[in-house]
């Protein structure tokens, strides 16, 4: 089923809504600060710090604990997620106060309530000694909310708002941007689940699995190797439709979709590089925390590049579906 | 206005469940402290099995080449480096004269009869940024009095495959946190996620008959009733050893294992 943004998709009516600099910046800065949120995050699993701080929403009975040993990663990824919460209740405020679109209002709200689900996981992972599910969860809710921290600055922004109309979508780009994100979010997904069981070794060679371009079978049975074999074959997927984005989004001749779809697709070639590192290296905290990082940003691309050509393209066969969400030429 | 209602209740509902839910860890401090180096069969009033007067001992030696210390960067907390101005060293294999220190010894299988666990706890150290004793060893439960002896904070994480896994903070010196363990377990691996390097390992037995060699490699398990017994040493990094000896009464019976480097 296509995805459309239209003014029913986001829940309102499609009121005038002018420009608003200052907000659609802190939007941008909250974007910024996720994606510096998710490498923090990535750096406390990479040092093993998640549970150097075992209380919670306190640490070690404070506010303010000495910045010592893990104390410095996890603390301090305490703090900079309390940023994040921050700068979403603002903005969560701000957008509901001066808004005229329903929808956005109502996805600032989401936001608010996704950071602090966040929040929420990210004390009860610790307090329960980090069970995979519920720390796969949190690290699964950071890339949907840096999603939805990217959507608010898309909706809040000129391009969005000073767009004049969108044409056939005759290569099929906004097929292609749906499905790299959806690739990109599965893998990332996969990552999670490899990360917090400790199967990012599980496989102890790269390129060659077990001394084999073909692993042994005896291996395949056990959890950690099947997880993480799946990642390895989830990057070869995620960099299939990431070029396929890039293919098409340059066949359009837009350079507005082309860009995003081409620095994802080139951040794909990093990121395999630095999934290389993570295992070579066996997780070095550098390589292991900027392959979670780079992760996000591929998502995030994906996703740019989904909103945009949602903005500019219509299907080929059907009516124009981005109408309205404040578009001021059918407002 | 509806959304501002939700907002003002999150807003005072968030940070209430949130205190609510900090601080249970707490727990109260112990009593008088215990040693941990040599068994000892002091077994607790009440339901005992008959006190034996043979013992066990021995040597637990390691031939070849140990590997070499590792070394750890303790720049991460500033008093951990002035604790170690030079730098730390852990030997993970630690031999002397062929005598490998810190091996657990126990006896494994041949005791019959229930050992009521001691009321003293066995004391396990944070000093200097390291656990003292490195291997601790009491009795399914014994009480386990952490202590705090640094001017820096510590996590207590030991990571059990049977008995109840915890974390408990200690932000101050001077902290206690008292733990028992309800189940045999043998080298349950403990560690400070603030400071990596720090380790240490816990044994858990139904019994009192156990030991943790010395820095010569000698150890010995007292109070044994006569009898036959598989005996097994544990080391943290080389594989267990096994031996089997029959002791009588008012003997003390020699059973020497050793590792191959």
């Amino acid at each position: 089923m296509p995805l459309e943004i239209s003014a029913d998709a986001v829940g309102g009516s499609p009121g005038f809504s002018p420009f608003a600099p200052w907000r659609h910046r802190l939007s941008l800065l909250l974007v910024a600060s996720t994606l510096a949120l998710i490498f923090v995050g990535g750096l406390v699993t990479s040092t093993g710090s998640g549970l150097s701080v075992p209380d919670w929403p306190l640490s070690y009975g404070r506010v303010m604990p000495p910045m010592v040993g893990g104390v410095f990663y996890e603390h301090g990824h305490r703090m900079v997620a309390s940023f994040v919460g921050f700068l979403t209740l603002v903005l969560a405020v701000w957008t509901a106060r001066c808004e005229t679109r329903a929808g956005v209002r109502r996805l600032a709200w989401l936001a608010l309530a996704a950071v602090i689900a966040q929040g929420v996981l990210g004390g009860l992972t610790v307090l329960f000694l980090l069970p995979t599910p519920i720390s796969v969860t949190h690290a699964c809710l950071a890339q949907a909310f840096f999603c939805i921290t990217i959507a608010l600055a898309y909706l809040t922004s000129r391009e969005w708002l000073s767009s004049t109309g969108t044409r056939d979508d005759v290569v099929g780009v906004r097929g292609a941007a749906v499905a790299a994100t959806a690739a990109a979010f599965g893998q990332l997904v996969l990552g999670a689940v490899m990360r917090h069981i400790g199967a990012g070794l599980a496989v102890p060679d790269f390129p060659r699995m077990y001394g084999r371009w073909i692993p042994p079978a005896e291996v395949l049975a056990q959890l950690p190797v099947a997880v993480h074999l799946a990642h390895r074959g989830g990057a070869v997927i995620v960099l299939a439709f990431v070029l396929r984005l890039a293919l098409r989004a340059t066949r359009d001749g837009d350079a507005r979709l082309a860009r995003p779809a081409q620095l994802a697709l080139a951040l794909v070639f990093v990121q395999i590089a630095l999934g290389a590192l993570t295992v070579i290296t066996e997780k070095a905290v550098l390589p292991t925390t900027a392959h979670v990082a780079t992760g996000a940003a591929i998502l995030g691309l994906c996703w740019f590049a989904t909103l945009r050509t949602r903005r500019h393209r219509h299907a080929a066969v059907s009516a124009p579906a981005v109408a309205g969400l404040g578009d001021p030429a059918v407002s | 206005m509806f959304m501002r209602k939700t907002l003002a209740v999150v807003a005072l509902a968030v940070p209430l469940a949130l205190v609510a839910c900090g601080g249970e860890k707490q727990e109260a401090p112990a009593a008088a402290p215990a040693t941990t180096q040599t068994a000892a069969p002091g077994v607790a009033a009440g339901g005992a099995a008959a006190k034996g007067s043979a013992s066990i001992g021995g040597k637990i030696s390691f031939a070849g080449t140990a590997p070499a210390p590792e070394k750890i960067k303790v720049s991460a907390d500033p008093y951990c480096q002035k604790e170690h101005k030079d730098g730390l060293e852990r030997k993970v294999v630690d031999v002397k004269d062929g005598g490998l220190k810190d091996v657990f010894v126990y006896v494994k299988s041949g005791v019959t009869g229930t050992y009521p666990p001691p009321t003293e706890a066995v004391e396990l150290d944070q000093t200097g940024c390291m656990y003292k004793p490195h291997i601790v060893a009491l009795q399914v439960g014994q009480p386990l009095k952490i202590k705090n002896d640094d001017e820096t904070l510590h996590n207590i994480h030991p990571r059990p495959a049977v008995n109840q896994e915890f974390n408990v903070g200690q932000a101050r010196k001077g902290m206690e946190v008292t733990k028992t363990f309800d189940k045999k377990e043998v080298m349950i691996p403990v560690g400070c996620d603030v400071h990596p390097w720090m380790r240490s390992f816990i044994s858990v037995l139904d019994h009192p008959f156990f030991a943790v060699t010395d820095e010569d490699g000698k150890y010995e398990i007292k109070g044994l009733p006569a009898g036959e017994y598989e005996v097994e040493a544990v080391h943290e990094k080389l594989k267990s050893q096994m031996g089997k000896i029959t002791v009588k009464d008012g003997e003390k019976a020699t059973l020497d294992l050793s590792y191959k480097g």
